[in-house]
């Protein structure tokens, strides 16, 4: 068992955690973008749907092969059509697995008894297993990722304390390890929001999509459900074409767009000139919808009236945003 | 419709009410929206006369109503566009006291912008101006403001009326405020603002100006800048210095910049953000007062914030 052994020099930086809305409600989750997950981190991924999944596995499957760190991915599916590694990514699929720097492990292999049915210690036992091979191997670090739907979904679900029970066992081992990093990926409507909540505090990281844009000043991060974008910090007139080119982007449906706003600190007025115009060539008329003002943004539009920009509702006030924090 | 915009010169408060009852009780015969924006004592008179009327009349205080143009104006219109299809009628009463020099100015201006912004309103306006406690020169500008006056208890046209673009053309050319050589500099070059934002909101918070009204000035300075990058010509500057209770915040290009298309633009409330002039209306709003120069040494825009 290596997952604690200490390895020569400094392989990742020092990290900044990012606490938001849904961190501050339970403190123990910290919310970092996929590449910037290090070892130690026992990640937890409720997405809404493939493409929010692809983008964040994706990233985590291809960073990982192409600096030479092992990659783990227990499941059933054909490695070709896992996120990161199907057509379209130049990725050597085969020679990567020659080398064991890519193991895709069945579930009979990883996690199933004789009979078929879920085994946590199993699970455990080659998780370890795989880390220890991977640090005899030479490679820096272990990047280990699973679909845990089928566990609380579908003929084969577990019994959900048995879930846990694992979770708290692999996240006991990822933990404290300078190798080894996890997600533990589900879809989002597997199962009820209370059991969704009860696994996801068995994590100590909420991973989301890698931000679209992040120049210190203006970070722009893509959201799933809802659709839209969480845009941080400050917008000016520096970086109008830069939200205006991804505004547009997830303009392009049906559908309302949802632009969370909590943590904009600042939007200029040219900002709110970009947004209504945005909000006018809407498909189908249907409007922005902007979300947990911040206060000074509030004010702004207040004080010009939500009638001067066509196109823009008030959304939700409270609470988290569905999406943000792993439930929904 | 067009609008009835009248500058009535009264003598005390049974006066007052000799003209502005019969005015009200006309707006509620032709069910209008009827209002009365007036200051105390009036106020309570008006209330005395009309205990229930139904319906109702929208009694509020001057006092609370006028105490920045910008916002008062803004507010007489979402009262017009509210009450449509019904016109309105209101009674008004400016405030004229507690203004330095400048905003006295700014006040008159809007009185006169009132004759643009609800031209084809169909309301009728009644401006009280009390001849026993006003300085003359606020009656004399009321007379220029003021399509109509009415004086003694009869309606004329004033002879000397002004129409708001003229009248507005004369004021610009006021002197821009003395810069004393302490003003705190900072010179803007590049696009990126944020530095600016910085020093600005530094200032302000140094100065003693609210959260709030920091964030104003810094969204207002933000606006000016990016305008004078865009249009004006180089060099670009930001000055800040307090004078008596004001703090000012000043930016300044080489260039002869003029808003358009309209000499109203920037004055009279956008339909919507997408319309022409609406940067530089919410700048308006956002501060305490903003002036916009035009001289030999380029187009400096003034952003005043009471500290």
């Amino acid at each position: 068992m290596h997952w604690a052994r200490e390895v020569p020099g400094p392989a990742y930086p020092e990290r900044t955690t990012e606490m938001d809305r849904q961190a501050m409600e339970t403190p123990w989750l910290a919310k970092r973008p996929v590449s910037a997950l290090r070892p130690g981190d026992h990640g937890w991924l409720a997405y809404s749907g493939l493409e929010e999944r692809d983008r964040v596995i994706g990233p985590f499957v291809r960073e990982g092969l192409e600096t030479t760190e092992k990659v783990v991915y227990v499941t059933d599916a054909p490695p070709d059509r896992l996120p990161g590694l199907g057509s379209g990514h130049r990725i050597d699929v085969d020679a990567h697995r020659r080398t064991g720097a890519l193991r895709v492990i069945s579930l009979r292999d990883a996690c199933l008894d004789r009979h078929g049915d879920f085994e946590p210690a199993r699970m455990v036992d080659t998780l370890g297993r795989e880390v220890g091979e991977a640090f005899d191997q030479g490679f820096r670090a272990v990047r280990i990722t699973t679909d845990h739907s089928w566990l609380v979904n579908g003929p084969r679900r577990s019994d959900l304390g048995q879930v846990l029970g694992c979770e708290h066992r692999v996240g006991d081992t990822v933990s404290p390890s300078t190798m080894a990093m996890a997600i533990c990926q589900i879809d989002r409507r597997a199962c009820s929001p209370a059991e969704l909540i009860a696994l996801r505090d068995t994590h100590e990281v909420l991973v989301e999509v890698n931000p679209e844009f992040d120049d210190g000043i203006l970070k722009i991060v893509r959201t799933f459900e809802p659709d839209g974008l969480r845009v941080e910090g400050e917008l000016d007139a520096a970086r109008h074409a830069v939200f205006a080119e991804q505004l547009s982007q997830v303009n392009t449906g049906r559908g309302r767009v949802h632009l969370d706003f909590s943590r904009l600190a600042f939007i200029d007025l040219g900002g709110l000139h970009l947004l209504a115009k945005h909000a006018t060539l809407r498909p189908g008329g249907e409007p922005l919808v902007l979300d947990h003002l911040s206060p000074h943004v509030e004010n702004v539009i207040e004080m010009v009236g939500w009638h001067r920009l066509p196109g823009l509702v008030r959304g939700g006030d409270e609470g988290p945003r569905p999406g943000s924090g792993g439930v929904g | 419709m067009a609008l009835e915009h009248r500058a009535f010169l009264y003598r005390g408060t049974d006066d007052f009410l000799s003209a502005t009852v019969p005015f009200l009780t006309s707006g509620l015969e032709r069910d209008e929206a009827v209002l009365a924006v007036v200051r105390e004592p009036n106020l309570s008179a008006l209330r005395d006369v009309f205990p229930s009327a139904d319906p109702p009349i929208q009694f509020i205080d001057a006092a609370g109503f006028y105490r920045h143009p910008v916002h008062t104006l803004r507010d007489y219109q979402t009262v017009v566009t509210a009450s449509a299809p019904r016109k309105v009628c209101a009674v008004a009463e400016p405030v004229w006291q507690g203004w330095d020099e400048r905003r006295t100015r700014e006040w008159i201006r809007y009185e006169s912008l009132i004759n643009a912004v609800f031209e084809n309103s169909g309301a009728r306006a009644l401006c009280s101006y009390d001849t026993r406690t006003l300085p003359p020169r606020i009656l004399t500008e009321a007379r220029r403001t003021h399509p109509l006056l009415l004086d003694g208890g009869l309606t004329r046209s004033s002879d000397h009326y002004v129409d708001p673009v003229t009248f507005g053309s004369g004021f610009d050319r006021g002197r821009r405020p003395e810069r004393p050589d302490t003003a705190e500099y900072l010179p803007v070059d590049g696009d990126d603002l944020h530095p600016l934002r910085t020093f600005v909101s530094e200032r302000a918070h140094k100065h003693g100006l609210t959260g709030q009204q920091t964030q104003n000035l810094v969204t207002a300075a933000d606006e000016v800048a990016a305008n004078a990058l865009r249009h004006g010509t180089p060099p670009v500057g930001l000055w800040m210095w307090q004078t008596g209770d004001d703090l000012i915040c000043e930016i300044g290009d080489g260039g002869r910049w003029r808003p358009g298309p309209s000499p109203l633009t920037g004055y009279i409330p956008p339909d919507s953000a997408l319309q022409r002039g609406f940067g530089l209306w919410t700048v308006r709003l956002l501060v305490d007062l903003m002036e916009l120069r035009t001289d030999r040494n380029g187009t400096f825009v003034t952003l005043y914030s009471r500290l």
